[in-house]
């Protein structure tokens, strides 16, 4: 059985995401050809913003692994991965991305051109430890990539104190003492302060999408997942914000009319962790009974609201909370997050994704499913799988568990099959 | 599998340091009940600090056994050690313990330990974030991290103050300068007990009162005064990787014809080197010694760790080297590649051997070393 499907997307403003991303990998090969720095760097923290508002330009390439698994070029990067002795226990982004930049990067034919090269690398000293060591190979392919190993507390988002900002802002600055050694160019802290707006803005935007979701029936649902693709890409730019109000004013309008994402939603749904990159049909696999995934929990965290008053300690801040609002550093918060979720949306069940590729967000599941048990009496179903990794997942044990939970569901709502 | 950790030479008693890991469990229940326990996993966890605020720090052992209440909590992907501790604490083995405090390095027990204090609780449960980095702006974020744990403990009852903490990092300073020691009495074949019986002197001192510990230690290198250099047979081979529970695997090892010369190992060097930090303080020489400790593959770069093994396997002369890792231990799977890919070019050969929850790799694993050792020795 294929374990591979695309989602099918209800949103008019969804077909324009095509040309928003070959967007983005032209303009970094743009960059490349006309001498402006590229960066690789991982995702969730603040130099996004520090990068458009230098006129830097930002490359991620653990969001370059959902595209890969889009274009079906998985394969191929994990046997290059294997052969370097990467084991298949490895989460998926690392195993995808060793494999790509040892493999086919610079290739001719590779969609959207791949990752343009680094010229400077970011090497976290936080977040997962695959992330870490993602950019510790990346900087041993590159070795003429100029490096900056960074540092960030690592805390539960309910334990931050003054002194991990303080730690965190000073890495930020240190950032950019290292921007400006490296590229010559300084930082405009008039442009940051527009930037850091624009990129709380897009936030306002997301949130106010979301809040759609408390809709019945849904104008959105889960399916329209890669529309994170602008906000992990292009925080902190007027094309995410023109984007996002674009879809805003769709979902708007969904909602006041009684548009639904099928003709007659029965069940809500909520999904955990990482969606499967080279399956976000899954998504759509309910509608046959009348089930809609309304919301995940990947997408909150590239939505920190940003003070826009002081914008430097406001990226430390987005910095300290992003990874920890969805693993397991932050647990407590993680699932205060989910049921107010499935309060807020008003969901009638949880699939949680028990996800090999990533650890950090799979463990406490079993405590989230107790307490949606007994603090709201939501069912939950576990389903496992790999984010990216289809070897790691089997559409028939999924059916076989996806049916037998929704039809739980159904009979608890009064519906009969 | 018998533990094989024994007498290697008539008057060289390891027994002492035997006795302390079989009877562990029931001497800490006991010992609890006069001085409050507080468990650790990693070996980024100050000790000194738990033990300056009057604890003692013990670390958490899972060892082999049937992972039944765990899988109801945690995947089957998580690795060996954190799964049968978990099994464990949920089975009320570690009731003995206040709490149990982390390091943060590697996402596995960070995340193990919320689930800790949500099913095996009540207690502390503390992880203490680390710098990645060594300048005076990380080493400033690390002293705070540590206050932050002194008001912890002292949420628990616990006293600390400059004289205590220095009491302390003497303690552990002449205990990792003792085992140094027996690291290079081994190195020049003075020290040659079987593998599994020197890795039972490091395993006995994680849970034994440091005080105590320190004597048998102390005892041990007396006796040791007078030997002199050996002639011991096998293959000289360096071990790397996570924590080794199961120290029988060492017996296979040198059945097979190899022998253990140095290691980065979770319960090795990696807890040993180096033996004290220096600064203005107490506070400063603690820090000072964690930021310069031996690198695990958690807290550090691949691009640090390959010239340290590096290091260790010339002045050890061995000849191979042999990884043993958790499964599913995604520090060290990670930085295998790169390490291994060094080594090979170096003309070190290099094997892989992951280590289950089971136990059950014996078979397999007198296969492969066998393979491996005729190979070098070949």
């Amino acid at each position: 059985m294929d374990n591979t499907r695309k989602s099918t997307k209800r949103l008019a403003t969804a077909k324009e995401l095509q040309q928003i991303v070959a967007g983005f990998y032209l303009e970094g090969h743009e960059a490349k050809r006309s001498g402006k720095p590229v960066g690789w760097m991982p995702p969730m923290n603040g130099l996004i913003e520090i990068f458009y508002a230098m006129d830097l330009q930002p490359a991620f390439p653990e969001n370059w692994s959902p595209v890969c698994a889009a274009f079906g070029l998985i394969d191929r990067n994990y046997q290059a991965a294997d052969s370097m002795g990467f084991s298949p226990d490895l989460c998926g982004y690392l195993r995808n991305c060793v494999g790509y930049i040892n493999g086919m990067m610079g290739e001719e034919g590779v969609p959207l051109g791949g990752l343009p090269e680094p010229d400077m690398i970011f090497m976290p000293g936080a977040g997962c430890v695959p992330t870490m060591k993602n950019f510790q190979y990346i900087a041993r392919r590159f070795p003429g990539a100029k490096v900056f190993k960074a540092d960030l507390p690592q805390v539960p988002i309910e334990d931050i104190q003054r002194y991990h900002i303080d730690y965190a802002l000073s890495e930020i600055n240190r950032i950019v003492e290292f921007l400006t050694r490296v590229t010559g160019r300084k930082l405009d802290h008039g442009r940051l302060a527009e930037v850091v707006r624009l990129s709380d803005q897009a936030c306002a935007l997301w949130d106010e999408i979301t809040s759609f979701r408390r809709c019945l029936p849904t104008p959105i649902s889960a399916a329209e997942v890669g529309l994170m693709f602008v906000m992990v890409t292009r925080q902190g730019t007027q094309l995410a914000v023109d984007y996002l109000t674009r879809v805003r004013d769709e979902v708007k309008q969904r909602a006041e009319k009684g548009i639904g994402i099928i003709a007659k939603e029965k069940v809500r749904l909520f999904w955990d962790n990482i969606p499967l990159w080279y399956n976000l049909g899954l998504f759509n696999y309910f509608e046959k009974y009348g089930g809609v995934v309304v919301a995940e929990t990947y997408s909150a965290a590239w939505s920190i609201r940003l003070d826009t008053a002081n914008p430097l300690e406001a990226l430390a801040m987005k910095s300290l909370q992003s990874y920890p609002m969805v693993s397991c550093v932050s647990m407590k918060r993680r699932k205060e997050m989910v049921l107010r979720a499935c309060r807020d949306y008003h969901i009638d069940g949880v699939i949680l994704h028990s996800n090999k590729s990533c650890l950090p967000i799979t463990l406490g599941q079993m405590d989230i499913k107790r307490a949606l048990q007994e603090e709201l009496g939501v069912p939950s179903v576990v389903i496992e799988a790999d984010h990216m990794d289809p070897a790691n997942f089997s559409m028939a044990q999924f059916e076989a568990r996806a049916d037998a939970f929704i039809e739980v569901l159904l009979q608890r709502k009064g519906y009969r099959q | 599998m018998t533990d094989s950790t024994g007498l290697t030479r008539s008057h060289i008693d390891l027994s002492p340091f035997a006795g302390a890991v079989s009877n562990r469990a029931e001497r800490l229940a006991r010992h609890a009940k006069k001085q409050q326990a507080l468990g650790w996993f990693c070996t980024y966890t100050p000790i000194e600090l738990i033990h300056a605020a009057g604890f003692l720090p013990v670390r958490i052992y899972g060892g082999t056994i049937r992972v039944e209440l765990a899988s109801s909590l945690v995947p089957n992907f998580v690795c060996p050690y954190m799964r049968t501790s978990l099994e464990r604490a949920l089975r009320g083995e570690y009731k003995y313990l206040s709490g149990v405090i982390q390091g943060y390095t590697c996402d596995t027990p960070c995340g193990m330990l919320s689930i800790w204090q949500e099913n095996a609780g009540p207690g502390l449960f503390h992880t203490v974030p680390l710098p990645y980095n060594s300048g005076p702006a990380a080493r400033t974020f690390y002293r705070h991290t540590l206050n932050e744990l002194i008001d912890k403990l002292a949420g628990i009852g616990g006293q600390t103050d400059p004289a205590s903490l220095e009491r302390s990092l003497d303690l552990y300073a002449e205990i990792r300068r003792t085992l140094l020691r027996l690291y290079e009495l081994r190195l020049r074949d003075i020290f040659v007990p079987p593998a599994s019986g020197f890795y039972t002197i490091l395993e006995a001192g994680f849970s034994l009162p440091p005080e105590e510990y320190l004597v048998l230690l102390t005892n041990l290198t007396g006796a040791l005064g007078n030997i002199k250099a050996a002639t011991p047979s096998g293959i000289p081979v360096l071990v790397s990787g996570s924590l080794v529970e199961q120290l029988w695997i060492f017996d296979l090892l040198e059945a097979a014809g190899g022998r253990v010369v140095a290691d980065d190992l979770c319960n090795g060097y990696r807890y040993c080197q180096p033996a004290d930090g220096s600064g203005a303080d107490p506070m400063d020489r603690l820090i000072d010694r964690y930021i310069q400790r031996f690198p695990c593959p958690a807290r550090s770069t691949v691009q640090e760790r390959v010239p340290q093994v590096r290091a260790l396997l010339e002045k050890s002369g061995a000849r191979g080297a042999i990884f043993l890792f958790q499964k599913f231990c995604t520090p060290h799977l990670a930085d295998y590649p790169a390490l291994a890919a060094e080594l090979k070019n170096a003309g070190i050969p290099v094997l892989l051997v992951e280590m289950d929850e089971s136990g059950n790799i014996e078979g397999q694993l007198k296969t492969r070393f066998g393979a491996f050792f005729e190979m070098i020795g070949g």
